[in-house]
């Protein structure tokens, strides 16, 4: 039987690599999955705590909103990153440095 | 259950309007093309001021009625969100008027712009309403994700792109933080209903606690990003500056309110009720958060060039500013962050407005472009004079009374240095703000012809908002009942 630790085990680990990619890796896409990594973390975390600590609906609800609204977030930051692309011909976060004083 | 939904509706009446506004706004936008000129274009803003106003009159015909929750509790309609949702729609139709006479949206996105901020005004309504984490949750990537489109509105210009591309990055990122703050207090105290958790925060154990402290500290970085408060500020300045100008002065504004909003109702609900360490660890944590903010704002702001960013870190500090009301927990701070909101919006405004113009006119907006203003245009010379001296917090205009009330319930509760930090920083904005005045005033213009920036619409609109600038700091009493009057729902 799987337990409620390794579920937050597994979850907290989702997050650390999500800030991990996020942090390192120079890639905006990359950036964008590492980002999806920790929602999907957020969302892993609430089903679990709704199959193990209590019964009711809330965390499903949630997490089924996670998913949505982070398919929502991923469609508006590839459009900018297209965008984005477009302009600079690159893809690489060290290029956005136009706005630095 | 059914009759149930229905009667809630009744009391959701404006944020439905709005809704429809914006379906509405996106037919007559998309069907017509590109160029939208003459009738389509009246149109389209009468659609959204025509909502805009129906919404306010709704919202203006509820101040004083009893705080109500609705949809099975995931909403409430109290008072205080009331006030501070007639703030939001004021700003939404100031800041589309701008959008409309700004030369710094391309003729083609205007419509666009319209409907985003109709949507962002929508999550801010949702946000400072919501008594759930789901709704807040909703609330937060409403405002969040259309904001990112928004900052990204001018096409073509990588300034612009890269904004939105920061903004994105950035504000994914601490929505998940939050998220992922948000499981761990729904795993310990097992609802997402803020009813259920102000009684639930009153039985904690102490390793709960553990276990929520950190949650919280994740918590708050998703609202703290959304009002740009300190370590989660970055974005701000570079996001501001690369925006268009109607796009800054609307982002100063609506998801600036709704989430110092949600944190007054987070802290009042969540630790009104309970004395614990946790209430302890989250007071300090603000304390610090708004000393960091203040004085991060103001500090960065002083060798600023360009007004626009000035007008960014200075909207950052006054956001520290309305956090000292929030370490206050109760009534008075309430209140004295109700008024706060009220002013900021109009002398904001008026600020963002006169600097649109200029930035119009000469291509740029650094200080050396405000030089001799007065001898061109000495109304609005004289009124920008007032807002930055009101901005500063000098009497006796109505930046002074916010300050004064923040300051005043900040010291009922004994935090004297937190006040003393407030009243520093007051000097030292005191210094960025008068750079313009004496730019205006003393300072010759660059050429001898004399240009008109201004037309005489835009030159009444805003010497209409900045009557309000003079006159709540005179008669500031009658405001002050009514948000006295604009109780926080807690339970």
């Amino acid at each position: 039987m799987i337990s409620l630790s390794s579920y937050l085990i597994v979850s907290f680990a989702l997050f650390l690599c999500g800030i991990v990619v996020i942090i390192a890796r120079k890639n905006i896409i990359a950036m964008l999955l590492g980002m999806e990594l920790i929602l999907n973390a957020g969302a892993l975390n609430f089903a679990a705590y709704t199959r193990f600590v209590n019964q009711n609906l809330d965390g499903h609800v949630m997490s089924l909103f996670i998913i949505i609204i982070a398919a929502a977030e991923a469609a508006v930051g590839l459009a900018i990153v297209i965008r984005f692309f477009q302009i600079k011909e690159s893809i690489h976060i060290d290029d956005a440095v136009e706005l630095q004083s | 259950m059914a009759l149930q939904y229905l009667a809630s509706l009744s009391h959701y009446v404006p944020e439905a309007i709005m809704c429809l506004t914006m379906v509405f706004l996106i037919m007559v936008e998309s069907s017509y093309d590109n160029n939208l000129k003459g009738s389509a274009k009246g149109m389209l803003y009468s659609t959204a001021y025509l909502g805009l106003l129906s919404v306010f009159v709704l919202l203006v015909a509820k101040i004083g009625n009893e705080p109500v929750t609705i949809f099975t509790g995931s909403l409430v309609i109290d008072p205080f969100s009331n006030i501070a949702k007639i703030v939001m729609v004021i700003g939404t139709a100031a800041a589309i008027y701008l959008s409309r006479v700004s030369k710094d949206i391309y003729e083609e996105v205007k419509a666009e712009y319209v409907i985003l901020a109709v949507g962002i005004l929508i999550g801010g309504l949702l946000l400072s309403s919501a008594n759930n984490m789901l709704i807040l949750y909703i609330g937060v990537e409403t405002l969040s994700i259309l904001s990112y489109v928004m900052a990204s509105l001018k096409k073509n210009d990588e300034r612009s792109s890269e904004a939105g591309l920061k903004y994105a990055l950035y504000g994914g990122v601490t929505s998940g933080i939050m998220l992922f703050g948000m499981s761990h207090i729904f795993g310990v105290l097992g609802t997402i209903q803020f009813s259920e958790i102000y009684t639930g925060m009153s039985a904690i154990t102490s390793s709960d606690a553990l276990i929520l402290m950190p949650a919280f500290l994740m918590f708050f970085a998703g609202i703290g990003y959304k009002i740009a408060c300190v370590p989660f500020h970055m974005w701000s300045p570079d996001v501001y500056e690369g925006a268009p100008l109607p796009v800054t002065n609307f982002f100063s504004i609506v998801p600036k309110v709704a989430g110092i909003i949600v944190i007054v109702r987070v802290t009042n609900v969540f630790f009104a009720g309970s004395e614990n360490i946790l209430k302890e660890s989250w007071i300090v944590l603000l304390m610090i958060i708004s000393a960091l903010t203040m004085t991060v704002g103001n500090v960065a702001a002083i060798g600023q060039r360009s007004v626009k960013r000035m007008l960014a870190y200075s909207s950052i500090s006054h956001a520290g500013v309305m956090l000292l009301g929030v370490v206050v927990i109760g009534e008075i701070g309430n209140r004295a962050i109700l008024f706060y909101a009220i002013t900021y919006l109009f002398m904001t405004t008026v600020a963002f407005y006169v600097t649109s113009f200029v930035q119009d006119h000469y291509g740029n907006d650094h200080f050396e472009r405000f030089n001799g203003l007065l001898k061109n245009h000495p109304l609005m010379a004289i009124l920008m004079s007032i807002v930055m001296f009101s901005l500063a917090g000098l009497p006796p205009l109505s930046g002074f009374v916010a300050k004064f009330n923040i300051l005043s319930a900040v010291i009922s509760e004994k935090y004297y240095v937190l006040a003393a930090i407030a009243g520093f920083n007051s000097v030292i904005s005191l210094y960025y703000y008068l750079k313009i005045v004496k730019n205006m005033i003393f300072r010759d213009s660059e050429s001898e012809e004399s240009v008109s920036l201004f037309d005489f619409k835009s030159q009444a609109i805003i010497a209409a908002f900045s009557i309000p600038v003079v006159v709540l700091g005179i008669f500031w009493e009658q405001v002050l009942v009514i948000a006295n009057g604009a109780k926080l729902f807690i339970q």
